[in-house]
């Protein structure tokens, strides 16, 4: 699995952006999209193209987490969203690896070191990460969500932190990657 | 089909490290260039200990007090500075409104984060339930989010009264008061400024919680002393026609 | 007086509280708007902060004497004790410890193990405000009004002019958050000095 998270501030202003990939069933935490050349458009195409079902979705529930939100079949993307009160939007797109076939196992090669390398792909592809609408995906995500939260709600507190302004934190950066390593 | 408008920032998006697979390992990544001029790479310094807001827990000072007078003597410096960069009394608390506006923002977070984080929801009065709070989608809920939960974390209390506009030209305004506000307690006001109220800055920390939950809304501060009470002060909410739109389809809708 | 003596005098003077955060807050957008006043000229920012403390210092001791009723202090030694054990426990519920003292026993040194002011802070990323910014340097003006503007009538026995300045600051990456303390002179049957 692959993901791409957004923070979006209430203006639709991208304030922090990360690709990662999943670290469960003995993934390595890269994120290989299906189209690498264009990865870093496409996944903000993607996202920015969900915003209005999210705003819609917005104003009928009231959870802070809003699940799955979105799905995107020509790229087999999915977005989930969580809105924060103050109107921040963080949304996570999530792209299935492609049906193992032939060469994709050896992109994976490197992780033979971690035990079964055969099995690695197969592994990672039948884990539940890897069906984005499944109830322990959703959970996993909501996991994640809350962390990011907390994060966000700790740059957001200081003085200095205006809305709608970049985050540029290392600390806040290694904090997201660990929270994806954790939960995703 | 041709994007909204509102997509277009999408198309200057500037961090654009993101997209390469090195972003997973690095824990300093580049900064994105905005701009030629010289902008440090590596972030902040941080002590030894690594310690950063980031490691301080954010129910640390939850139940923390402070001796009252500090507060005071601080809010009253705010208040003197603001007053020399201002040409009258409105120009004064249309700025400790705009100071307080960023705060209303902030506390709204926390609100949250503090009723998803613990079972004993700051949110709700009831310590029973663990699901996390709702944001608001209507006035009301909206409401009593500040006269209870954003009161009793900034004043330890509830507000004194949540009214709504009886006069029919003007459904959009609702009033919350105090009847002893904290911010009136100890400051003196100049006398060539007693129609000052400085819980104007109290008013744009409720704009803020407005705002950022989605309701547009101009708030201000208003003296209405009574004989017990010589610093009452009814905060007039005053939500943008947007809002009031949206709340007859919400309505329609039977969201709540 | 003992330096014990002071801490309970500060752990037991009962005063009015607020939420600790409403103060850190109110604090944090003080400075965030004197930095956006003053462009970022983050020395005319600090200068600006010490003025506020200095107004407030000396508005603040009669009420801490007042409420404290600390005796009269024979040295500047039972000075700082008072300074760090009764007055920041007092209006800022920490304790700072007291060290580093000159041979001259005029010049001691505040280590804040906390600071409620710089709670949630992180100073801007624009590389400069780690270097030039004091963001807590109110301290230093409430230090200075408060032992220049001791009331007459006061158990205190005369006057002082002292300087205050940090030398480190957590925010700033340092390891310690320092505040240095300067006794200048005795200030003795003066009017007070005229602020600018």
């Amino acid at each position: 699995m692959s993901y791409y998270f957004t923070i979006l501030s209430p203006t639709d202003t991208p304030i922090f952006n990360i690709a990662f990939g999943t670290s469960k069933g003995g993934g390595d935490g890269i994120a290989r999209f299906r189209f690498p050349d264009t990865a870093q458009y496409m996944n903000q195409f993607i996202i920015h193209s969900s915003l209005d079902i999210v705003e819609e979705a917005q104003w009928t529930n009231g959870g802070m987490y809003l699940k799955h939100v979105d799905t995107y079949p020509p790229a087999a993307a999915y977005i989930s969203a969580f809105l924060t009160p103050s109107g921040a939007r963080f949304l996570l797109l999530h792209q299935p690896p492609q049906l193992p076939s032939s060469g994709s196992t050896s992109t994976l090669g490197a992780s033979s070191l971690l035990g079964a390398a055969g099995s690695t792909t197969r592994a990672s592809s039948s884990s539940v990460a890897a069906n984005p609408t499944s109830p322990q995906t959703e959970e996993a995500v909501r996991q994640f969500m809350n962390e990011v939260y907390e994060s966000y709600v700790k740059t957001a507190m200081s003085p200095f932190y205006k809305q709608g302004m970049e985050i540029r934190s290392p600390v806040f950066r290694s904090k997201i990657t660990a929270a994806g390593k954790k939960w995703l | 089909m041709a994007a909204p408008p509102r997509h277009v920032s999408m198309l200057s998006i500037s961090n654009s490290n993101t997209g390469a697979p090195q972003s997973a390992s690095s824990d300093k990544p580049q900064t994105p260039q905005p701009s030629p001029s010289p902008q440090p790479t590596s972030g902040l310094r941080v002590p030894s200990n690594r310690k950063t807001i980031y490691d301080r827990h954010l129910n640390r000072s939850r139940n923390a007090e402070l001796s009252r007078a500090s507060f005071a003597y601080l809010f009253a410096e705010m208040v003197t500075y603001a007053q020399r960069r201002v040409t009258g009394i409105q120009d004064l608390e249309k700025r400790l409104n705009e100071q307080g506006y960023p705060l209303g923002l902030r506390l709204l977070d926390l609100l949250f984060y503090r009723s998803t984080s613990t079972s004993s929801s700051a949110l709700s009065s009831s310590s029973t339930s663990s699901s996390p709070p709702n944001r608001p989608l209507r006035i009301l809920p909206l409401l009593h989010l500040i006269h209870g939960p954003l009161w009793r974390l900034l004043f330890q209390r509830s507000a004194d009264a949540l009214e709504h506009s009886v006069s029919p030209d003007t459904p959009n305004e609702y009033m919350i008061t105090d009847n002893d506000p904290l911010v009136n307690t100890y400051i003196s006001v100049p006398r060539e400024m007693n129609m000052l109220n400085c819980a104007a800055f109290i008013a744009g920390i409720i704009e803020g919680v407005c705002d950022g939950c989605g309701f547009e809304a101009k708030v201000s501060a208003h003296n209405q002393p009574t004989e017990m009470w010589p610093s009452r002060t009814v905060f007039l909410l005053r939500f943008g026609d947007s809002v009031m739109e949206r709340e007859k389809v919400l309505e329609r809708n039977g969201v709540k | 007086m003992s330096a014990t003596k002071a801490s309970r005098i500060g752990e037991e003077t009962r005063i009015d509280k607020v939420n600790a955060e409403l103060v850190t807050l109110t604090y944090g957008t003080i400075v965030a708007q004197l930095c956006q006043d003053y462009d970022n000229d983050y020395q005319e920012v600090n200068k600006q902060l010490e003025k506020m403390g200095y107004n407030i210092g000396m508005r603040l001791i009669e009420d801490f004497l007042a409420k404290s009723g600390v005796g009269r202090c024979a040295n500047f030694r039972e000075t700082a004790d008072m300074i760090a054990k009764v007055g920041f426990k007092i209006f800022l519920n920490v304790a700072p410890t007291v060290t580093n003292w000159a041979s001259d026993n005029n010049q001691f040194s505040l280590i804040f193990e906390d600071n409620p002011l710089a709670d949630f802070v992180e100073l801007p990323d624009d590389g400069r405000a780690q270097d030039e910014l004091w963001f807590s340097n109110i301290l230093c003006g409430v230090l200075r009004g408060a032992l220049e503007m001791v009331n007459f009538a006061s158990p205190f026995p005369v006057q002082m002019q002292i300087e205050a300045h940090f030398v480190s600051d957590v925010l700033r990456g340092d390891d310690t958050t320092e505040m240095r303390v300067s006794l200048v002179r005795y200030i003795e049957d003066e009017m007070p000095p005229e602020e600018e």
